[in-house]
Protein backbone atom coordinates (compact mmCIF):
# COMPACT_ATOMS: atom_id res chain seq x y z
CA UNK A 1 0.00 0.00 0.00
CA UNK A 2 2.82 2.65 0.57
CA UNK A 3 4.04 1.66 -2.44
CA UNK A 4 1.20 2.23 -4.20
CA UNK A 5 0.63 5.70 -2.41
CA UNK A 6 4.49 6.43 -3.33
CA UNK A 7 3.62 5.91 -7.42
CA UNK A 8 0.30 7.73 -6.88
CA UNK A 9 2.47 11.01 -5.23
CA UNK A 10 5.06 10.59 -7.83
CA UNK A 11 2.79 11.17 -9.94
CA UNK A 12 1.42 14.30 -8.84
CA UNK A 13 -1.88 12.75 -8.46
CA UNK A 14 -1.58 12.78 -4.04
CA UNK A 15 0.08 16.40 -2.55
CA UNK A 16 2.50 15.72 -0.08
CA UNK A 17 3.37 17.87 2.82
CA UNK A 18 5.93 20.41 1.72
CA UNK A 19 9.63 18.74 3.15
CA UNK A 20 11.32 21.49 5.23
CA UNK A 21 15.00 21.91 3.34
CA UNK A 22 15.32 25.63 2.61
CA UNK A 23 11.69 26.84 2.54
CA UNK A 24 10.24 29.54 3.99
CA UNK A 25 6.84 28.87 2.11
CA UNK A 26 4.10 30.73 4.34
CA UNK A 27 2.26 27.56 4.54
CA UNK A 28 4.60 25.62 6.28
CA UNK A 29 6.59 28.27 8.56
CA UNK A 30 4.05 29.82 11.85
CA UNK A 31 4.73 33.46 12.26
CA UNK A 32 6.64 34.73 14.43
CA UNK A 33 4.88 36.02 18.06
CA UNK A 34 6.64 38.93 19.85
CA UNK A 35 4.58 39.38 22.35
CA UNK A 36 5.99 35.65 24.08
CA UNK A 37 9.28 35.93 24.06
CA UNK A 38 11.47 32.55 23.46
CA UNK A 39 12.82 32.44 27.31
CA UNK A 40 14.92 29.28 26.58
CA UNK A 41 16.24 31.39 23.52
CA UNK A 42 17.07 34.68 26.03
CA UNK A 43 18.62 32.49 28.54
CA UNK A 44 20.93 30.86 26.04
CA UNK A 45 21.90 34.23 24.56
CA UNK A 46 22.61 35.76 27.81
CA UNK A 47 24.76 32.34 28.91
CA UNK A 48 26.41 32.79 25.69
CA UNK A 49 26.96 36.23 25.70
CA UNK A 50 28.61 35.74 29.98
CA UNK A 51 30.50 33.20 29.05
CA UNK A 52 32.15 35.34 26.02
CA UNK A 53 33.07 37.83 28.16
CA UNK A 54 34.33 35.76 31.04
CA UNK A 55 36.79 34.20 28.05
CA UNK A 56 37.81 37.32 26.55
CA UNK A 57 38.66 39.06 29.89
CA UNK A 58 40.48 35.61 30.58
CA UNK A 59 42.49 35.30 27.26
CA UNK A 60 43.66 39.10 27.94
CA UNK A 61 44.69 38.04 31.82
CA UNK A 62 46.58 35.78 29.92
CA UNK A 63 48.23 37.53 27.56
CA UNK A 64 48.89 40.38 29.60
CA UNK A 65 50.95 37.81 32.02
CA UNK A 66 52.32 35.74 29.30
CA UNK A 67 53.51 38.67 27.58
CA UNK A 68 54.94 40.35 31.61
CA UNK A 69 57.01 36.80 31.90
CA UNK A 70 58.47 36.84 28.44
CA UNK A 71 59.88 40.63 29.41
CA UNK A 72 61.25 39.48 32.53
CA UNK A 73 62.85 36.23 30.86
CA UNK A 74 63.99 38.51 28.29
CA UNK A 75 65.95 40.71 30.95
CA UNK A 76 66.82 37.86 33.08
CA UNK A 77 68.74 36.55 29.89
CA UNK A 78 70.68 39.53 29.09
CA UNK A 79 71.21 40.95 32.50
CA UNK A 80 70.12 44.81 31.50
CA UNK A 81 68.37 46.90 33.98
CA UNK B 1 48.43 29.72 8.72
CA UNK B 2 48.25 30.09 12.26
CA UNK B 3 45.81 33.35 13.26
CA UNK B 4 47.95 34.02 16.16
CA UNK B 5 51.85 32.73 15.93
CA UNK B 6 53.30 31.95 19.21
CA UNK B 7 56.02 35.37 18.86
CA UNK B 8 53.19 37.17 19.13
CA UNK B 9 52.71 36.13 22.68
CA UNK B 10 55.99 38.38 23.26
CA UNK B 11 53.94 41.47 21.79
CA UNK B 12 52.47 43.65 24.31
CA UNK B 13 48.35 42.59 24.44
CA UNK B 14 45.93 45.19 23.36
CA UNK B 15 43.64 46.90 25.78
CA UNK B 16 40.82 45.43 26.47
CA UNK B 17 38.91 48.14 25.08
CA UNK B 18 40.37 49.23 21.66
CA UNK B 19 39.31 50.91 18.48
CA UNK B 20 38.48 47.15 16.75
CA UNK B 21 36.84 45.70 19.65
CA UNK B 22 34.51 49.13 20.03
CA UNK B 23 34.01 49.33 16.43
CA UNK B 24 32.98 45.62 15.84
CA UNK B 25 30.97 45.52 18.94
CA UNK B 26 29.09 48.61 17.82
CA UNK B 27 28.83 47.27 14.69
CA UNK B 28 26.98 44.33 15.97
CA UNK B 29 25.06 46.21 18.13
CA UNK B 30 23.88 47.75 15.15
CA UNK B 31 23.38 44.60 12.99
CA UNK B 32 20.44 43.64 16.07
CA UNK B 33 18.92 47.27 16.10
CA UNK B 34 19.05 46.53 12.29
CA UNK B 35 17.06 43.14 12.67
CA UNK B 36 14.87 44.88 15.13
CA UNK B 37 13.90 47.44 12.26
CA UNK B 38 13.44 44.92 9.80
CA UNK B 39 11.57 42.84 11.73
CA UNK B 40 9.02 45.65 12.94
CA UNK B 41 9.94 45.43 16.69
CA UNK B 42 10.82 48.52 18.89
CA UNK B 43 14.19 49.21 17.71
CA UNK B 44 15.91 50.06 21.27
CA UNK B 45 13.60 48.02 23.83
CA UNK B 46 13.08 44.53 22.18
CA UNK B 47 15.51 41.89 21.61
CA UNK B 48 18.11 43.18 24.64
CA UNK B 49 19.72 39.13 24.34
CA UNK B 50 19.91 39.58 20.82
CA UNK B 51 21.74 43.29 21.03
CA UNK B 52 24.06 42.06 24.04
CA UNK B 53 25.24 38.59 22.16
CA UNK B 54 25.80 40.86 19.11
CA UNK B 55 27.76 43.67 20.95
CA UNK B 56 29.58 40.78 22.73
CA UNK B 57 30.33 38.26 19.57
CA UNK B 58 31.70 42.08 17.68
CA UNK B 59 34.18 42.56 20.69
CA UNK B 60 35.60 39.36 20.66
CA UNK B 61 35.74 39.54 16.73
CA UNK B 62 37.53 42.90 17.07
CA UNK B 63 39.95 41.78 19.93
CA UNK B 64 41.27 38.91 18.09
CA UNK B 65 41.38 40.86 14.68
CA UNK B 66 43.42 43.99 16.74
CA UNK B 67 45.89 41.33 18.20
CA UNK B 68 46.40 39.70 14.91
CA UNK B 69 47.09 43.41 12.98
CA UNK B 70 49.73 44.26 15.37
CA UNK B 71 51.81 41.53 15.33
CA UNK B 72 51.38 41.53 11.39
CA UNK B 73 52.54 45.53 12.02
CA UNK B 74 55.36 44.32 14.68
CA UNK B 75 56.91 42.04 11.62
CA UNK B 76 56.98 44.19 9.53
CA UNK B 77 58.79 46.92 11.59
CA UNK B 78 61.53 44.08 12.69
CA UNK B 79 61.98 42.93 8.94
CA UNK B 80 62.37 47.00 8.10
CA UNK B 81 65.02 47.77 11.15
CA UNK B 82 66.82 44.25 10.20
CA UNK B 83 67.03 45.69 6.76
CA UNK B 84 68.30 48.94 7.94
CA UNK B 85 70.35 47.37 9.96
CA UNK B 86 72.07 45.53 7.39
CA UNK B 87 71.92 48.04 4.76
CA UNK B 88 74.00 51.11 6.78
CA UNK B 89 75.22 52.22 3.62
CA UNK B 90 71.92 53.37 2.00
CA UNK B 91 70.80 54.70 4.93
CA UNK B 92 73.58 57.39 5.69
CA UNK B 93 72.11 61.23 6.39
CA UNK B 94 72.15 63.10 3.28
CA UNK B 95 75.63 65.22 3.42
CA UNK B 96 75.53 66.54 -0.35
Amino acid sequence: MAAGLRAVRRWGLVAAPPSLAFTRSAFVVKKANNAQPNWPGVGLAFGTSAVLWALLIKQHNEDVMEYERRKARAHKCKQCS
Amino acid sequence: MVFLPDESRSLPPPPLLNKGSLWLGFAGWMSALMDNAFNQRPVFGAGIHRQVLLATLGCVVGYHLVKRAEYVHAKVDRELFEYIRHHPADFQPSTG
